[in-house]
């Protein structure tokens, strides 16, 4: 795991100084930024809480998630120069270490729900072995969410002031696609900390819903661009670069 | 120099006997000091569990024979000896060391691979080396019976897996819960087996017991044995919610907890799972209880398949086990031919310096005027030369002697060097 994170952070470094910028200015350079947050935050967990097995769950998921990044067609989308600046960053970092912790928690629940089948069915293999006890997975996936919750918000509340103070979305950018996920995704999690905190929700069911709101999130991060919302992103060509250039001479 | 073990264990006797040929901690020594004061050049390790006791015995002259331990027993014991030597079984040199790290690896044991008879051995072991009544060959012998045992378990899975029913259960309670601390236990039945499942848990951390029993005394006594609380059996509904893990075992011919009273239970607590272990037959708990969700039943059978597998699991390792003890006897074989030539070796050494010794004293008067370093270097040279001189043929017996047959080398180096009358070192040291 160690020696894939430095492999992937060296890739990244690479990526940053061939353009300049931090890699989060198209669509293939964020999923590689975001599997690197995954890693990241992994290890970092790991270290704090002893994470047994998790990688048999993660490892898979990363590599399925990168092996897509690879092949994925983002449309040749990047994001305009004239939004390379602080808000960029601002919005951008937390909202991926928040999915990075978002990711984690969706292993640990498939983790929960393999435990879980395992104990109901009678399975007492080597991975039932090997796996820890339904309660310390679940409190694992509580420490994640309320990990990733508050640095999603931070991501979202920077978002809105720059979609306000600089009109990147236009007028009506509460109906781009990717805004209003964003939004589904907060809530979803939001709901499950409401009933963790208020009625002190475990289990199968908050597994689920944990799973529920990462497929949201990929949605959010992926799908939207399939739906034809560029969110702030646009189609590098000729006339673009044209364009861009006019801008900053201009400037 | 001569190994042997007496011995009796749960294969070869019966309770009744085992009993009365049972040693304490409190007698061992007095037995050991009587046992070494009639046989002097001995050395004597005694090992008394429940299931076995056994005497090992180093003869140093090797003229000790299974005989002597049988009536030292029997006199110590005050048992008939005919009576007692059918049940017996002894072994010699190479067996009695193959039996001792059987023993110590817990492949004699009743309950094959549990690991307390690795403390008892050593437990015994200690007491007889406080007691003096160890030396070079038990201390060795042991020692490597202890090793041997650690390095069977870490190569083997022979401990692997729980082999009895509660410690199967407790196991899987830890699958559902990180720890114990805080959690509610509901036993529904006051017998044996609840107990001993208590009695596991309470190791475990888990600290609040609720006792349910017909007989309300009987739960009580459990309750109050465990710092817990009996309550009466007919309260046992409204406790279910509370309670994250139940075990039941209790005779009624019928179910005493039903699927509407857990699903009611359930609502009440916030997704936190629910552990019920039924251990009685014919069953507590209705079986439609595992199809509610957070909620895991296990009944005797469940438990039961899994220590058969792991006993099966155990079992399928004997072989492995074997080979590897196989070879750390060889090992203290051949060690032990080597140990028989260090004193002719050692004596060698010392009628050789002595020689020397004689020599330069009768060269010192003849010297005039000679100055102590000049002294200091003649004696250092005639040192030097004679331990030249053996080094060779001492790593050479000593080589030899490993495979076997050390005391044929022993008597040819008496016999080419002329030493005749030497003692070999005593034992307890």
């Amino acid at each position: 795991m160690m020696m894939g994170f430095f492999v992937h952070s060296g890739f990244l470094v690479f990526l940053g100084l061939e353009s300049g910028n931090i890699p989060i200015t198209n669509v293939y350079e964020s999923f590689i930024s975001l599997l690197w947050c995954v890693l990241f935050v992994y290890i970092n967990l790991d270290y704090l809480y002893k994470l047994p097995s998790l990688d048999t769950f993660l490892v898979p998921l990363v590599t399925g998630l990168s092996i897509w990044a690879m092949t994925f067609d983002g449309g040749n989308l990047t994001v305009a120069v004239s939004l390379k600046n602080f808000w960029l960053v601002a919005h951008i970092i937390p909202i991926f270490v928040g999915y990075a912790a978002f990711t984690i928690s969706f292993s640990l629940s498939i983790m929960y729900l393999t435990q879980q089948r395992q104990l109901k069915l009678k399975l007492f293999g080597s991975l039932f072995n090997k796996l820890p006890s339904l309660e310390g997975i679940d409190r694992l996936m509580w420490k994640t969410i309320s990990f990733g919750f508050p640095l999603l918000t931070l991501g979202l509340v920077f978002g809105a002031f720059w979609v306000r103070t600089q009109n990147i979305l236009g007028e009506m950018w509460y109906l781009d696609y990717k805004v209003i996920l964003g939004l589904a995704t907060w809530l979803i999690y939001a709901a499950l900390l409401h009933m963790r905190l208020v009625a002190s929700f475990h289990g199968t069911k908050v597994a689920c819903m944990t799973i529920a709101g990462f497929c949201l999130v990929l949605f959010t991060f992926i799908g939207t661009f399939f739906m034809g919302s560029k969110h702030a992103f646009q189609k590098v060509n000729e006339q673009t670069h044209i364009e861009v250039l006019k801008d900053f001479q201009v400037k | 120099m001569s190994i042997i073990v007496v011995g009796l264990n749960h294969k070869s006797a019966p309770v009744e006997i085992r009993e009365k040929l049972a040693f304490n901690a409190n007698n061992i020594p007095s037995a050991l000091s009587q046992f070494l004061q009639k046989h002097p050049s001995s050395e004597a390790v005694i090992l008394s569990t429940c299931n076995r006791v056994e005497m090992y015995v180093s003869s140093l002259e090797g003229t000790l024979k299974f005989e002597d331990i049988l009536s030292f027993l029997s006199e110590f014991h005050k048992i008939e000896l005919n009576y007692l030597s059918s049940y017996l079984y002894h072994y010699n040199d190479d067996r009695a060391v193959n039996h001792l790290f059987f023993v110590a690896a817990s492949l004699d044991s009743m309950v094959l691979g549990e690991s307390q008879i690795l403390s008892q051995v050593k437990e015994a072991y200690t007491i007889a080396s406080v007691e003096e009544a160890t030396g070079k060959v038990l201390n060795q012998l042991f020692q490597q019976s202890l090793n041997a045992a650690k390095m069977v378990h870490t190569k083997t899975s022979l401990g692997k897996g729980k082999v009895s029913i509660s410690s199967v259960a407790v196991e899987f309670a830890e699958k559902i819960f990180q720890d114990f601390t805080g959690k509610t236990v509901l036993v529904v039945g006051a017998g044996e087996m609840c107990e001993l499942l208590i009695k596991h848990l309470y190791e475990e951390g888990a600290r609040t017991f609720v006792v349910a029993n017909r007989t309300f005394e009987r739960a009580q006594e459990l309750a109050n044995a465990y710092q817990g609380q009996a309550i009466k059996y007919e309260l046992l509904g409204e406790y279910l919610a509370k309670a994250d893990i139940i075990i039941s075992s209790t005779s009624a011919p019928h179910y005493v907890i039903h699927v509407d009273q857990v699903k009611e239970a359930i609502k009440h607590r916030r997704g936190n799972p629910m552990f019920l272990i039924d251990i009685a037959v014919p069953r507590d708990i209705e079986p439609g209880i595992a199809n509610i969700d957070n909620v895991y039943l296990y009944n005797i059978d469940d438990l039961q398949s899994v220590v058969a597998q792991n006993i099966d699991e155990r079992t399928r390792e004997i072989e492995k086990c074997r080979s590897l003890i196989e070879e750390e006897v060889e090992h203290f074989m051949a060690r032990l031919e080597e140990m028989k030539i260090e004193p002719a070796i050692t004596h060698l050494r010392n009628h050789f310096h002595n020689i020397g010794k004689e020599e330069l004293n009768r060269l010192k008067p003849k010297l005039k005027e000679v100055g102590k370093e000049d002294w200091e270097q003649v004696v250092y040279t005639m040192e030097r030369t004679i331990n030249k001189l053996l080094h060779h043929p001492a790593k050479v017996a000593k080589q030899e002697a490993k495979n076997g047959g050390g005391y044929r080398y022993v008597e040819t180096i008496k016999k080419l060097f002329g030493i005749f009358h030497h003692h070999s070192n005593p034992p307890h040291q």
